[in-house]
């Protein structure tokens, strides 16, 4: 899930903030880095592979930094933010969308808005814009929200929350995640502005919405502490009688195995990463607050390599047999667990997410139908029952049905009935099949005329017999003519069988 | 059925090279259920495009036209050319195609000549015959416009026969941009959109990082037999009827609870898995019952492993693992025996036989030795069931003392291993170690040690399996004949 920071650079940014018990003054801006850098250090300790990119907005925006996950980069642009002029939003909200639909394409992401409570003046200001959000013609004058991607908008205000301009911009704030309409929050501070409050602030915004997705993997009487990153969303189905929510639990259960070949390429709405987690973990959180503890954490870090764990053996199992792990996540939603490599070198293990229900893969049938494959008695018993299911029905291009939409299709047909006839009588029951199938085409369209031009191309081959060719063929072709031109040939219930001849028996059998 | 709503569509036509004289007219809502459009067609060829048109609107289908297919001429089949072929599929594989907004240039008119647009999009030619896993972001069944052409169905042959397709898009820009793929499944071919913009899980972190990424020897080959043994299959209507209101998932559940109650996942962690004289034992005890002649099978495991343990047979076990460098060979059956324990037990309830093979165990089982149990390194639950924690804990730590020895004290101990008969002072230290963990003293040690190789050496009459005490009657059966 990458992440904007839209970071206000306009001048009422740099009003400066009277603080007790600091004697140097700083201003609002001063005070947002902070905030962002606290932010990036929750980043690093727990939610070390996100993206981020950052976006400074006034009047214009410019992107300072494209979508990284070195967060240095960030923080050495932070030093670097300038003043600009007046507060514009809707030119951020552009900006936003401009620089995440280049990069991801329709990937769900999440953007951190800071401002200071100022709406900004005259025509760009976010009064005017959300006033005139309905008004708009054009295809580039339409307002950004909602965004085309799926994208959380969070606000977060750099303002004691008693200000009456803060108070003033926090509907209007509301009022631009509703039209967002995919969820987001504003963040004010916690009483009056200071360092803390607003590292207080920063903390809570990536508490909630970064925090990082823990569960326990289970198989059978293995089971394994993990972490999914991204995190996983809520998958909300509309009904045509409301929705239905799913919840990816904390209980990942794996159901069995299946060889890569059977699952085929299902289509799948997530996937995440499984990363194992150092069941030392909990310990260590709860000393973070001395510094102390740092170098002990490297050591448990290298403890952590050498304690097996159940992840890497499955990785090396499911890469050596190319199989997949079939994982129920919740009820009626499931995935694949596979080693998945993005070079060469790095493989990992990742979880696919297929759509919810029992059905999703129309060949491997619905997961609660699948058993083990121990439940057979013998493999001939279950080769009748395994991949693909295959389903009732025969597809049309899966079967010879006769289409005469075009000329083409007409003529090769009557090409196949005159090539088997030149071969009689070798040929002679695919000879009498083709010719009743293209005859009761032709019934069942009412292409009549058909029949009799048939029997005249019949009766031509006829004539054609070369002096070496049996005299079965020229009996048979006759009988067939003949019996196109009789009223027995429009009957579809009948059809023309070969000739009973001498020569038959000797020939055919 | 009730009928919530109804579109009905008025085609009407002419034959070829007569004036239509009806006017059409947009669709209109005749009542809240009902609306009515009336549109017109020449017959023939125009009508079925009338048609084709009106089933991709009402289905929300469109078309992709497979180009560049390369396939033999009918008539000479050394020389090949190119053809398309054209699809129709749910709208919605494209949905990422025409969300990026250099689109442009992604559609042309239908070839087949149908009134709507296509996106053309080259064949590549498979290389190999190996069925990869691909990122796929939606499937959904195709059928070619033309079902029956030659070009048709050289296409649909080939993808029914097992192979896939991939499709790229045309860019000008000379960048190879994959973003389709055709395969069959059961029949059916289906067409999958692979995305195609950048992912946030790119360059992400080697599993070895991680935790348990430094272990080298985990049993990964087994784990492959592990999953084999524990593959999905549908389950057949005979099996349905057979299961009743249980799921047949569950079965597949339970399966892999069984066969994971004992599961050691690091070479240098087990002794058992590494010989190949404990088999066919872990295999005979998955089953639900055992016959005799399985009991029998498994005893005779046991007591192959106490005749090894008698001759001091040396045990495989790597040199080198994650518990430091080569144990004492009499620590290895100490393991090896707890192992056993550890794993009879945890199927010992299963049925009679399963109980039989337990109750063997523990006969033959050194009586010195700790109800040692391997909680530490399984998965399994069920062996908790023998030994206090605070016992194996013990254990554990004794072992663990061994193996902290230095070397010299090692090689001391190991010396001592060469010649049983008489042990030289110099043991003394070690021994001394492991005898703590026993609670025992040296001379019940050693004396115990002679009673098992004693009572070993002899098989046990078969008589005396089934007697109360000692003493055996013999020819039981001798009354019964008069």
């Amino acid at each position: 899930m990458p992440t904007v920071i839209a970071l206000d650079v306009s001048l009422s940014m740099s009003r400066p903030v009277v603080l007790s018990d600091i004697p140097e003054e700083y201003q609002r801006r001063h005070l947002a880095v902070h905030g962002i850098n606290t932010y990036l250090d929750y980043l690093s300790a727990n939610y070390k592979l996100e993206f981020v990119s950052l976006v400074a907005f006034s009047y214009l925006y410019e992107q300072l930094s494209t979508f990284t996950r070195d967060y240095n980069v960030i923080r050495t642009a932070l030093n670097k933010v300038e003043v600009f002029s007046k507060t514009c939003i809707e030119t951020a909200l552009n900006g936003i969308k401009h620089v995440i639909s280049d990069e991801w394409s329709h990937t769900p992401c999440q953007v951190i808005l800071i401002t200071d409570g100022s709406l900004g003046i005259g025509v760009g200001s976010l009064k005017k814009s959300l006033e005139t959000i309905n008004m708009r013609q054009s295809v580039e004058e339409k307002f950004p929200l909602p965004f085309p991607f799926p994208c959380k908008l969070h606000i977060v205000c750099i303002g004691n929350p008693n200000d009456p301009d803060v108070r003033n911009a926090l509907p209007y704030y509301q009022r631009l995640i509703d039209v967002g309409d995919q969820g987001g929050e504003i963040f004010t501070l916690d009483g009056a502005i200071s360092f803390k409050s607003v590292e207080d602030t920063f903390n809570r915004l990536a508490e909630k919405y970064y925090n990082p997705f823990c569960g326990n993997l289970t198989c059978g009487n293995f089971s394994c502490a993990i972490q999914l990153f991204p995190k996983p969303e809520l998958f909300i189905r509309h009904l045509d009688d409301g929705k239905v929510t799913y919840t990816v639990s904390d209980k990942l259960e794996i159901l069995g195995f299946l060889d890569i070949k059977d699952i085929g390429s299902p289509p799948t709405v997530a996937r995440h990463l499984v990363l194992p987690r150092s069941t030392k973990e909990k310990t260590d959180a709860k000393d973070k607050d001395g510094k102390n503890v740092k170098s002990e954490d490297d050591d448990d870090s290298q403890d952590d390599g050498k304690t097996p764990s159940f992840t890497v053996l499955l990785h090396g199992s499911l890469r050596v047999e190319s199989m997949v792990a079939i994982t129920k996540v919740c009820d009626d939603w499931y995935g694949m667990i596979y080693s998945w490599a993005d070079s060469k070198k790095k493989s990992n293990l990742m979880l696919a997410l297929f759509d919810p229900g029992q059905d999703s893969i129309p060949w491997t049938g619905s997961f609660d139908n699948l058993t083990s494959c121990k439940e057979y008695s013998s493999e001939d018993e279950e080769k009748k029952s395994s991949f693909p299911v295959k389903p009732l029905d025969k597809r049309s291009y899966a079967q010879s049905c006769v289409v005469w939409i075009k000329p083409s299709g007409l003529q090769s047909d009557i090409q196949k009935v005159l090539r088997h006839a030149r071969k009689l009588p070798e040929k002679i029951h695919q000879f009498y099949k083709e010719l009743n199938r293209t005859r009761r085409a032709a019934l069942s369209f009412g292409f009549h005329i058909l029949l009799d031009a048939m029997a005249s191309m019949l009766e031509r081959e006829c004539t054609l017999l070369p002096g070496t060719a049996h005299p079965n063929a020229a009996l048979q072709l006759t009988h067939a003519a003949n019996f196109l031109r009789s009223d027995n040939a429009f009957d579809v219930m009948q059809s023309v069988t070969p000739l009973p001849t001498n020569f038959s028996s000797g020939n055919t059998g | 059925m009730p009928i919530d709503e109804c579109e009905l569509v008025i085609v009407h036509t002419v034959p070829l090279g007569q004036e239509i004289r009806i006017k059409e007219r947009v669709q209109r809502e005749i009542s809240p259920v009902v609306s009515c459009e009336v549109t017109s067609s020449l017959s023939g060829r125009h009508l079925y495009n009338k048609l084709v048109f009106l089933c991709c609107k009402h289905f929300d289908l469109c078309s992709t036209t497979v180009t560049g297919i390369p396939m033999k001429e009918e008539q000479n089949a050394s020389s090949s050319a190119n053809y398309d072929v054209e699809l129709l599929h749910p709208a919605a594989a494209h949905d990422d195609l025409f969300k990026n907004e250099h689109a442009e240039g992604l559609v042309i008119p239908s070839k087949e000549g149908l009134p709507i647009e296509t996106a053309p999009l080259k064949w590549c030619t498979p290389k190999s015959n190996v069925v990869e896993l691909h990122q796929c972001s939606a499937a959904y069944r195709i059928c070619p416009v033309d079902v029956n052409s030659r070009p048709s169905s050289c296409l649909t042959n080939f993808l029914i026969n097992g192979r896939a397709v991939m499709l790229e898009q045309p860019r000008k820009s000379g960048a190879k941009v994959i973003s389709h793929m055709l395969a069959a499944h059961g029949g059916e071919i289906f067409i999958h959109s692979l995305p195609t913009s950048r992912s946030i899980l790119e360059d992400p972190p080697s599993i070895s990082e991680g935790c348990g990424g430094r272990v080298t020897d985990y049993r990964i080959t087994a784990f492959g037999e592990f999953m084999k043994e524990n593959r999905l299959v549908p389950a057949s209507p005979a099996m349905l009827e057979r299961y009743g209101n249980r799921k047949p998932y569950l079965y597949a559940l339970d399966q892999l609870e069984k066969s994971s109650r004992f599961w050691p996942m690091v070479i240098s962690d087990t002794v058992l898995f590494n010989i190949q004289d404990i088999n066919p034992l872990p295999q005979l005890l998955l089953k639900d019952s055992m016959t005799d002649e399985e009991v029998l099978d498994c005893k005779k495991v046991i007591l192959k492993v106490v005749g090894m343990e008698s001759k001091n047979d040396p045990l495989p076990v790597p040199a080198a693992g994650s518990r430091g460098k080569g144990p004492k060979r009499e620590e290895q059956y100490r393991q090896l025996w707890a192992e056993m324990e550890a794993l009879i037990r945890s199927y010992s309830d299963t049925s009679e036989g399963h109980a039989m093979v337990l109750e063997c165990l523990l006969r033959c089982k050194k009586p010195g030795d700790d109800p040692v149990t391997l909680a530490k390194k399984t998965p399994g639950k069920k062996e908790d069931k023998s030994g206090s924690t605070a016992e194996v804990e013990q254990s554990w730590k004794d072992l663990d003392r061994f193996q902290q020895m230095t070397e010299r004290e090692k090689q001391d101990a190991l010396l001592g291993e060469k010649s049983l008969d008489a042990p030289p002072p110099k043991k003394l230290k070690s021994e001394e170690l492991l005898m703590r963990s026993g609670g025992q003293t040296l001379l019940s040690m050693w004396n115990n040690r002679l009673k098992t190789i004693e009572s070993k050496r002899s098989h046990e009459f078969d008589g005396r399996l089934d007697s109360d005490g000692d003493k055996a009657r013999l020819y039981i059966h001798l009354d019964e004949n008069r």
